[in-house]
């Protein structure tokens, strides 16, 4: 597949994956902290 | 994608087999994780818009405890809790909550935030390591974050785990003494160890094939195009 989806990051995590680009929107929980929404409220 | 005997004219060759491994995810997440069970639908999404052309898969998931100083039993509401933690007003935080419940709802899940019982859930991971070892990791998966985001139900004592496990058809007895044994604590510990290892920080965290890493409760979509980009690498080297 040629499409941007799979296209890498340049992240310098010590991840031994290629890692997909795909949505950086996309949500994580780390720690206590999975509910931080896009746009932080003020 | 494993592929049958078929031959030209449908006419079966005894030579005509090509056997293929199903392509591996592994799956770092935590139970009480509102995106790794977004992720799994996006996930499961994203496999069945492949239609026919969605590869035979094996799931694998691993543990992750988020907040290992969890209590067991917190008495007050998921607001309570994330206002304590965090120290935001709970204004705001029932306004991260409501987020998250709407993006749940898109992906066909009903969270109820305000039923949900925080907790622990070292055990409950603990337990999902037993039912891989009997086969019946997937089913306990999606029954604890149902349990736990849906339904209200505590995830976090042994007597509401075994009745859970259950009522996924596994041996409540032998899932009892798993848990009060703590057989499986170091599979849990071995599994969070290797997430530190690979640079994991957050969850949910998909692995294809051990190459493609994938952060984050991702749109079906991309969970289509990296399976499709896995299948097609399968091909080439195949071919």
């Amino acid at each position: 597949m040629t499409d941007e989806a799979v296209m890498t990051t340049d992240a310098a995590a010590p991840s031994p994956f290629t890692m997909v680009a795909g949505d950086p929107a996309a949500m994580v929980c780390e720690g206590d902290v999975c509910y931080v929404p896009e746009a932080p409220a003020e | 994608m494993s592929h049958s005997g078929a031959g030209i004219g449908g006419q079966q060759h005894p030579f005509a087999y090509i056997v293929s491994e199903p392509i591996k995810i592994d799956i770092w997440s935590d139970i009480a994780c509102p995106w790794c069970y977004i992720g799994k639908r996006h996930l499961e999404s994203g496999i069945a818009a492949l239609g026919a052309d969605a590869p035979e898969v094996e799931i694998e998931y691993h543990s992750f405890e988020l907040a290992p100083d969890t209590p067991v039993d917190f008495h007050g509401s998921e607001v309570d809790f994330l206002a304590k933690h965090k120290g935001l007003p709970a204004a705001q935080v029932h306004q991260m909550l409501e987020r998250v419940t709407g993006v749940a709802a898109a992906a066909g899940l009903d969270y109820d935030f305000d039923a949900l019982q925080h907790t622990k859930t070292l055990k409950a991971h603990e337990l999902l390591h037993f039912a891989k070892e009997q086969g019946q990791q997937l089913e306990l998966t999606e029954r604890l974050m149902r349990a736990y985001f849906t339904e209200g139900r505590h995830v976090g004592r042994i007597d509401d785990l075994v009745e859970l496990a259950a009522e996924v058809g596994l041996d409540a007895d032998a899932a009892r003494a798993a848990l009060e044994s703590g057989r499986f604590a170091a599979d849990v510990q071995a599994d969070i160890a290797q997430a530190g290892a690979y640079g994991i920080n957050g969850v949910p965290f998909f692995v294809f094939e051990g190459k493609y890493g994938v952060s984050g409760a991702q749109p079906a979509e991309v969970f289509a195009q990296v399976l499709t980009q896995v299948a097609g690498e399968r091909d080439e080297a195949a071919a």
